[in-house]
């Protein structure tokens, strides 16, 4: 319970920041000193450059400790960015850290209102005589220190989410790799090489797929999803559903009393499975089994039953015989896992370029993705390697790549964003039809070339080259020959100024892409915001690029926006090093905004406990009748109770009622006469 | 007058009166038989052409178009057209004008000096779009009010740019592949015939025709070979400027490429007709550059 201070006289010192001309452009900087200096309580007030630099802090500091004040008043900009450096400054000269109130005179004053300098200076006197009354109340508050669970969890076994899984690992924390496809690999294990260096992306892929496979302290939650998260950063109690995969592993069957059983990956499950899907791995242009893998090299090594596809003939049940690996009653388990922070690695999708009708994508068999060109392209493909025309198995020589697919684009239909990558690879993919197929020309029709990394700008001119057409224009739309089936492929060629009509044998779309689809459900269960786009929202965009809103929760790859592989990897690698901080240091300061009971006042109604949104609150017996109690470490402030309790017991620190109505009646009542 | 027929204000535009009189006539009379009434929308100006007003002054544009759009609201009615150009002017003004109040304020400002203010209460339909709507007439009733039906002839359908674009602005679903006017089309009993390009404007648009005469006969003239490779009849559209293009533009290809083409073009409406039992003559079909004849030995 907070104590009710005993009555000090309030002495607050006031500091106004010019921000160079941020804020002194526009607001009259002096006036407004004087006038704070007239206010009540104010026992200085005073102005700098630069509040935020050394010698602005010092001021703070010795202004505390010569004027003996009880609270400080910064006017500068949004506390967001400096309020952790001012409550530095206030703790410096002494004080209690939440001693400090700020007052944001510049995102929402200076900025906004840049050719209005009366109506800003204004509006600053009246930020300064609010955050002054509340100054006048505010209390010594200690922050809480909660221990962190030694456990870290990815949500995500795509390259991103398996780098941040083994840098976590190998600095010694125990991870949770979350995935909810039968293997890891993400969407790299689809490509068939990398660019600008043309790497098989398998043969780079698949040992870090094995590491994560082996490494000790990975615990691999493949086919899993999460279902539900609570707790907080160093608390997250995790709900994991591990769906029905209908195969033990050799340890899953050894604990039914099998021993020498589950399943080792022969594969006769499959030979005599009679139900044939679409493998989403070569999305959909190879056949699978009920009772699948997506390729060779998956890992973990371990079959999975499509239960939505299954007849449950039981052929695969007598062909495994003694190993006893398939189980096809199996349903789905949960699990629960705790772990101090988490990483959402959750990949992307491609966009359903087929909404962009102009160009044909579901209607002409000629017309494919970029994703379906890697497949078709690569040896262990359903064709082996070999590129053909949907329409007649034939080998293409003209091949049209359309560029900014949906990307950039601004009609409503398609996505505004760069999707990033897609000028890239599509480069590569005219450099592969060069060199496997003699004779081939590629025809690129883009908007810009964004060859933006290391040696990529390199690579295009190799391309170019190489003897592939770039034409400078956005394709209008795609016409089949019906006879043919070859597309003329329509577009202005803005460096010539005109129209033109390419026939090609084969398109290739470089579809945009946009967040996975799991995404939307995963990020509300962590409580991680979004952009417009879909994209989740990072805690600042140049400056902490890998944490989030959430503390605790952090992101790699392209769930937060577009991104290559390499800076893929870059950022999860950033992100381990983030989330393993709380778990090295072992503890982690809570903000102390904790809703606190007045026990004399509460009537223990309980009506503030189905209001909290955090779970955070609960009626306890406490001297023979019943009040409620709060846990600190869940209670994140929001007021929500503190605003709806009818006997006012309930006390917000930091955001108590009497600061609150301080601040009302000193915009209402103050003001220059 | 049948008591649940629907009321529209009927907004002529120019092309039609001026030059096809026959479409204005059977507008009237084919939506009578599928329960449309349209009085006449007194008073009103052009509408104005999206084209050469808009590329000039976006204001005049605005403005003049709310006039008619008032004109309307004060007979309490949503207006009913039959024309693409004023398709794109009357109902974009209308929905740009409901969704922009500092637009919507610009113009009343004007339309204060003769009295009138926009409110925004009515909608603005393509009569061709009441006619697919199935809460309105839908393609069965059409049917139904069949009595000559057009078989044996092959009609290539063209949709026009006004009506469809910009997408993010309409509401026609696929505007790349439509296919609710061939819809149309079959039921009257003609086969709607698909074609390369379908999609492609019809050369006048825009201020094209005004510009580059060459170049807008030019893309009228792939549009006849695209037609021709699939042994169309007859073309169809929904659009005056449109059908001005495709008929009187065939003339000009003859002078211009030497090529004569031949192929009949109707609007919607007057195929409507046709197929309800109309006469040639009631639907001044003789006043078409292309000789309708050919096409109505097929059906009569």
């Amino acid at each position: 319970m907070a104590e009710v201070k005993t009555k000090e006289e309030p002495r607050i010192g006031v500091f106004v920041c010019h921000c160079g001309t941020n804020i002194a452009g526009s607001v009259d900087v002096k006036a407004v000193v004087e006038y704070a200096r007239k206010l009540p309580n104010v026992a200085v007030a005073d102005d700098y450059q630069y509040m935020c630099s050394t010698p602005g802090q010092n001021k703070i500091r010795d202004a505390i400790k010569e004027h003996n004040l009880t609270g400080v008043v910064v006017a500068a900009c949004s506390p967001r960015l400096h309020e952790p450096t001012f409550r530095g400054a206030t703790k410096m000269g002494g004080l209690n850290p939440f001693r400090f109130e700020m007052a944001n005179i510049r995102e929402q004053n200076s900025w906004v209102h840049m050719h209005q300098p009366e109506e800003a200076t204004a509006k600053a006197k009246d930020a300064i005589r609010i955050a002054v009354a509340k100054a006048a109340l505010l209390e010594d508050l200690v922050p809480k220190s909660v221990p962190v669970e030694k456990a870290a969890m990815v949500v995500g076994g795509g390259v991103g989410g398996m780098q941040a899984a083994l840098d976590l690992a190998n600095a010694g924390i125990k991870t949770y790799l979350v995935e909810k496809n039968p293997t890891i690999g993400g969407r790299m294990s689809q490509l068939d090489k990398t660019f600008p260096t043309l790497d098989c992306s398998q043969c780079i892929l698949t040992p870090k797929m094995v590491d994560v496979y082996r490494n000790e302290n990975i615990e691999l939650l493949t086919y899993t999803e999460v279902e539900a998260v609570e707790g907080y950063i160093g608390n997250f109690d995790v709900t994991l559903r591990k769906k029905a995969r209908g195969v033990l592993t050799t340890e899953e069957a050894e604990a039914r009393g099998y021993v020498g059983g589950g399943c080792n990956g022969c594969g006769d499950c499959e030979g005599v499975c009679p139900v044939i899907k679409p493998n989403p791995f070569e999305v959909g242009m190879a056949p699978r089994k009920a009772i699948y893998i997506y390729h060779p090299q998956v890992s973990p090594l371990l079959y999975t039953v499509d239960f939505d596809a299954c007849v449950k003939c039981g052929l695969c049940v007598d062909i495994c015989g003694d190993k006893k690996a398939i189980d096809l009653n199996a349903t789905d388990e949960f699990m629960n896992v705790k772990v101090g922070t988490v990483i959402l690695a959750t990949g992307y999708d491609i966009f359903p370029i087929e909404e962009k009708t102009e160009w044909g994508y579901k209607r002409y068999d000629n017309v494919i993705t970029s994703l379906e060109f890697e497949r078709l392209i690569c040896a262990s493909g359903p064709t082996g390697g070999h590129l053909v025309r949907p329409s007649d198995g034939e080998t293409p020589k003209r091949i049209g790549f359309v560029l900014c697919a949906g990307s950039r684009d601004n009609t409503g239909v398609g996505k505004p964003y760069c999707s990033r990558f897609c000028c890239m690879y599509s480069l590569k993919h005219a450099h592969q039809i060069i060199e496997k197929i003699p004779g081939a020309v590629p025809y690129i029709f883009y908007m810009d070339i964004r060859s933006f990394g290391k040696m990529y700008e390199e690579f295009y001119y190799r391309i170019q080259n190489e003897g592939a057409k770039f034409i400078r224009g956005r394709v209008a739309n795609i016409l089949e020959d019906p006879v043919t089936k070859n597309l003329h492929v329509n577009a202005e060629d803005t460096l010539l100024g005109r129209p033109v009509d390419v026939e090609v044998d084969l398109v290739v779309l470089a579809a945009a892409i946009q967040p996975s689809a799991e995404t939307e459900r995963t990020r509300r269960l962590f409580g991680v915001s979004c952009s417009q786009d879909g994209w989740l929202l990072e805690a600042h965009p140049k400056l902490n690029p890998c944490g989030t809103t959430t503390a605790g929760v952090y992101l790699a790859g392209v769930c937060q926006g577009p991104k290559d592989i390499p800076d893929t990897v870059a950022q999860a690698e950033g992100a381990a090093s983030a989330a393993s901080i709380p778990i090295h240091l072992g503890e982690v300061e809570l903000e102390p905004y904790f809703a606190q009971c007045i026990e004399e006042k509460c009537a223990g109604c309980g009506l503030c406990v189905n209001l909290c949104p955090y779970s955070a609150l609960a009626l306890v017996e406490k001297d023979g009748r019943r009040v409620m109690q709060v846990t600190e470490a869940k209670c994140k402030g929001c007021g929500t109770c503190g605003g709806f309790c009818p006997g006012g017991a309930i006390w917000m620190q930091h955001f108590a009622t009497p600061q609150i109505i301080a601040q009302i009646d000193a915009f209402l009542l103050g003001g220059e006469e | 007058m049948s008591e649940n027929k629907r009321q529209y204000a009927f907004f002529l535009g120019c092309v039609a009166p001026n030059r096809y009189p026959g479409i204005e006539a059977a507008a009237i009379k084919t939506s009578e038989k599928v329960g449309i009434e349209l009085l006449p929308l007194k008073g009103a100006s052009c509408c104005p052409a999206p084209g050469a007003f808009g590329s000039i002054d976006l204001n005049i544009w605005y403005a003049m178009a709310a006039r008619n759009l008032v004109l309307a609201e004060q007979m309490g009615m949503d207006i009913a057209l039959i024309c693409n150009g004023c398709y794109k002017s009357i109902w974009e003004v209308n929905h740009k004008l409901k969704h922009n109040d500092e637009l919507r304020d610009g113009v009343n400002e004007v339309l204060k000096e003769i009295d009138m203010e926009f409110k925004g209460s009515i909608d603005v339909w393509h009569l061709a779009e009441l006619y697919y709507d199935p809460k309105i007439v839908g393609v069965d009733k059409i049917a139904e009010s069949v009595t000559r039906p057009l078989t044996g002839v092959k009609v290539g359908v063209h949709y026009g740019c006004h009506l469809m674009k910009p997408q993010k602005d309409r509401h026609f679903g696929d505007t790349e592949n439509p296919m609710w006017l061939d819809e149309l089309v079959a039921a009257l009993g003609a086969e709607p015939v698909q074609y390369r390009n379908k999609m492609q404007c019809c050369g006048a648009g825009g201020g094209v025709r005004g510009y580059d005469l060459t170049h807008a006969l030019d893309i009228t003239n792939e549009k006849m070979i695209n037609l021709q490779e699939v042994g169309a009849d007859a073309l169809t559209e929904v659009c005056p400027f449109c059908q001005l293009q495709f008929d009187r533009g065939q003339l000009e290809i003859q002078e211009k490429f030497g090529i004569a083409w031949g192929l009949p073009v109707l609007h919607y409406n007057e195929l409507l007709g046709l197929a309800q039992g109309m006469s040639p003559d009631e639907l001044a079909l003789d006043l078409h550059a292309v000789d309708v004849e050919p096409f109505l030995k097929k059906i009569l």
